[in-house]
Order: C-alpha cells, then sequence, then structure tokens
C-alpha cells in the first residue's frame, strides 16, 4: 500500500486520513475536496494518477492543516509516533512517502524510529520531511530522497540544518553533483537511494550515480512550481507496484519530463494543469 | 575594522521566524546591527532563526522589540554559531518571464505586469500557503512572504521578493 504523509496550506484542517483520488481537476479524500496546489496536495494527485494507471490501489493519505507554524506538522508526528498507525498493518509491505512536514528533530527521531519497527516499509521523503531526516542524523533510515541541486547542496553541507543555512562555497559547487553526492554519502546525510533533479536528474544508489537522464529537455519546467512533487507522487506510484527503487526513479524521471514535454508548458504554466500527460508519460517510458 | 570577539555577541532567540525576520527588519530600522544566524545546537529544532547582536545592545534591543509587540523568549551571550542564511541570489531569463533564485526558493514573474506567475521549490508547509495567496498576483500588490511566512523557506521567498520587486520597479 502507498501511504502518503503531509501537510496542506489550509489553517483549520485537523489530521484527516482516507484514500485519495484525483479527478476531472478534482483532489478528494473520501469525499472532502481539498485545494490544489504545489506540495502535498500535487504529490497526492500525481501519485493517484499513476496507482490508477499502473492498476494498483488507490494511495491512502493521512494529512493535516498547516500554514507554517508547525501545528498540523506535530499533529502528524504525535499519531506516527505512537502506534496506532493501524493502516500501515493491513499490509505487510508499504511504501510510506512524506512531504511538507516543518522540521521537528526531535519529533521527527520518534517517528522514524517508530517506522522502522515495520521492517519491509519502505520509506521516501522529500522537502521539509527530508530536511529533518538530515538534521535529526537519520537520513540513512530512508530508502530514497528527492532533492533538487540546491537541496543536493544542504545534504552536502553536513553543517547545515536546512537548506537556507548551506555555506556558500557549498551551495556554488552544487553543479559538482559528483562532489556534493560523495559529501552526502561520506557524512552519511543522505538516503539509501536519491533522484536529484535537475537540467539532468542522477539516480543514485549507495553513492554511485547509476542512471543520468536528460531527455526531453524541458527548460520551462523549472520555474513551474510542483514538479519535484509530482515526480515524488509517480515513483512513489512506481515503487509500491512492485518496481524495484532504482528502476522506478528512472521511469518516474522519464515519466515527468516526458508530462512537461507533451504539455509544452510556459513559465507561466501550472502543475496541475500537465498531471494529465502522466498515463501518455507512463506509457511511453516504461517501454524505452 | 577589527574583528568582534565572540564575548562582544549575544543571541535573540525569539518564538518562531516570522518573528526573527520582524525582529531584524525593526532593529536594522532603529540602527542597531543585527544578522539572522541559526539559533545553537542545544535549542534549535530544525527550521529556526535568531539574530545576533552586539551583547552589549541587547536590553535595549529587548526593549525595542517589545514597543514592535515581539517578544524574545531568552538572550544568550557568546556563541557565534557560524551559520547563517544563505545569500546566494540568481536570475534566469526566459523571455516575458524572469525567475528569481534565492538559495532554495524560486520566484517567477511577468516582466511586463509583474504578476507572479509560479513559486517553487523549498518544502516547509508555509510555501504552498504562501502560493496560494501570491501566485497570480502583481509584485507590487501583495503581502510580503515575510508576513505571511514563519519558516526558513519563507525567508529565502522574501530575498527572491525583495529582489524581483526591484527589477520590477526600475
Amino acid at each position: 500500500m502507498l501511504i502518503i504523509i503531509g501537510t496542506l496550506p489550509v489553517k483549520t484542517m485537523s489530521l484527516t486520513q482516507g484514500f485519495c483520488v484525483f479527478k476531472n481537476g478534482k483532489l478528494e479524500i473520501d469525499g472532502l475536496t481539498l485545494p490544489l496546489i504545489n506540495g502535498t496536495s500535487i504529490v497526492m494527485a500525481a501519485a493517484s494518477i499513476a496507482c490508477e494507471h499502473i492498476g494498483i490501489e488507490k494511495p491512502y493519505v493521512i494529512v493535516a492543516g498547516d500554514i507554517g507554524s508547525g501545528d498540523g506538522s506535530n499533529q502528524l508526528y504525535r499519531f506516527l509516533r505512537n502506534t496506532n498507525f493501524d493502516i500501515a498493518k493491513k499490509s505487510c509491505k508499504n511504501v510510506i512517502t512524506m512531504s511538507y512536514l516543518k522540521p521537528n528533530i526531535l519529533y521527527a527521531k520518534d517517528v522514524v524510529t517508530a517506522l522502522k519497527k515495520r521492517i519491509n516499509d519502505i520509506l521516501i521523503a522529500d522537502s521539509g520531511s527530508m530536511y529533518v531526516a538530515k538534521a535529526a542524523g537519520i537520513a540513512k533510515d530512508f530508502d530514497l530522497f528527492t532533492p533538487d541541486l540546491g537541496e543536493m547542496a544542504f545534504l552536502a553541507d553536513h553543517e547545515a540544518i536546512h537548506p537556507a543555512y548551506v555555506r556558500n562555497y557549498i551551495f556554488n559547487s552544487k553543479n559538482d553533483v559528483p562532489g556534493l553526492i560523495a559529501k552526502a554519502y561520506g557524512s552519511h546525510d543522505a538516503a539509501k537511494s536519491l533522484i536529484i533533479k535537475g537540467v539532468s536528474d542522477y539516480v543514485v544508489e549507495d553513492g554511485k550515480i547509476v542512471a543520468q537522464i536528460s531527455e526531453p529537455c524541458v527548460p520551462t519546467l523549472e520555474p513551474i512550481g510542483g514538479t519535484g512533487d509530482s515526480l515524488l507522487g509517480i515513483v512513489s506510484a512506481l515503487v509500491a507496484s512492485g518496481h524495484k527503487i532504482i528502476d522506478s526513479s528512472i521511469i518516474a524521471c522519464k515519466t515527468n519530463r516526458l508530462m512537461g514535454a507533451l504539455s509544452n508548458p510556459d513559465p507561466a504554466t501550472k502543475v496541475w494543469e500537465i498531471l494529465r500527460y502522466i498515463p501518455d508519460a507512463l506509457n511511453s517510458s516504461i517501454k524505452i | 575594522m577589527v574583528k568582534k570577539e565572540n564575548t562582544e555577541l549575544g543571541l535573540i532567540l525569539l518564538k518562531n521566524v516570522q518573528d526573527a525576520m520582524k525582529a531584524e527588519r525593526i532593529l536594522k530600522l532603529k540602527n542597531f546591527e543585527a544578522k539572522l544566524v541559526a539559533p545553537p545546537p542545544e535549542v534549535r529544532v530544525g527550521c529556526d532563526l535568531a539574530l545576533e547582536i552586539n551583547i552589549i545592545d541587547s536590553y535595549g534591543a529587548e526593549t525595542v522589540l517589545k514597543q514592535y509587540g515581539v517578544i524574545a523568549f531568552d538572550i544568550l551571550s557568546l556563541k557565534n554559531t557560524q551559520l547563517k542564511p544563505l545569500d546566494i541570489i540568481q536570475e534566469q531569463d526566459f523571455k516575458d518571464y524572469l525567475l528569481i533564485k534565492a538559495g532554495h526558493m524560486k520566484l517567477t514573474f511577468a516582466k511586463e505586469t509583474g504578476e507572479i506567475v509560479n513559486i517553487s521549490g523549498g518544502g516547509c508547509p508555509d510555501i504552498p500557503y504562501l502560493a496560494l495567496n501570491m501566485v497570480g498576483k502583481r509584485l507590487d500588490e501583495i503581502s510580503q512572504p515575510e508576513d505571511l511566512g514563519q519558516t526558513l523557506c519563507a525567508l529565502m521567498l522574501q530575498r527572491a521578493y525583495e529582489k524581483a520587486i526591484k527589477i520590477f520597479k526600475v
């Protein structure tokens, strides 16, 4: 089962869980319509489309409203560190994807300790959830991170506790991807595998680059907020369908790029306008 | 210029990033030397900021902040953390649009109208909230990220915003 955990920009939304569906441009959990904006909602929408197309169960999502105070994130941390995480017990192997949690080092350590008790589950993190995993020194407990180049510089800077604190000389070396990878793995600040998003995407396993995906090249995807979130949703769905993490990562990178190419976007295009190309892009990238 | 010893420095701890950003703006306005830095390891949670000031100014700074409704929850002496927010700003031209990157945050606006067309990067929970409130609006008609955001990602977006509006107004 794919379980997506994250926050949504709705101030008053308490912890909500259920299977999510994205149909006709609307994102819903058990009939409750959610705002569509870059962040966890795009992870959920992209994963929902990919799961349906691949033919697996819908993603199960556990979300809470948070507009930056950390209240919703803390609700999620407290929920996950306790043993009430019954939904995960329904499957012997879950893919748990975490996104947009406000960093809280103490809570994050507790949560990962609790989740790691289920040894078959696969842990994937991006954004705030990845930041806190690295800052808390528990990055290696995760199976996959999906940083962009700026975030990769953060993983490579052992002293940095948030991407905003990356030291200038490391940030300025962000085009030296092998160098950043060596630094991050050298200080145990990376997950077992990485997708490094950029002009070329790199797929990394245990510190070694195993694939580089550069085509199709769609420069206008860079300004579009949420294309990293769509990639996270797609790769999570592929892993949940039984593909190996590295194979899933390569297919997901190709799919995200093809989604962009098929939609012919400009810098003002919104990510939710291009998600409908995921099925065709998946068909093509699985064949490549 | 004589380099200050660590013993001259103090840290003002605030309850969140939004207060720290406000405090920096207020203190600079009042001619204090203030710099945003990471809190010391024993009190940090991963997304937080402190203000480094000259320790002898700490009482005056605290008083000024109180007048503006910003309450410091602690003031520490020493501890130069070395870590300070990234200050690299870059631009990327997309013909009718300009993308401004501040660290890991990106803001893209239409050159002619000043409309913010996309915000990308970042991973703290206020970034989707800021995107909801800023995208589709003109640079000169919106609340700034520092007024709406509460995290370090919002701080970096504020820096991108400040650069964008400066370019747009030229």
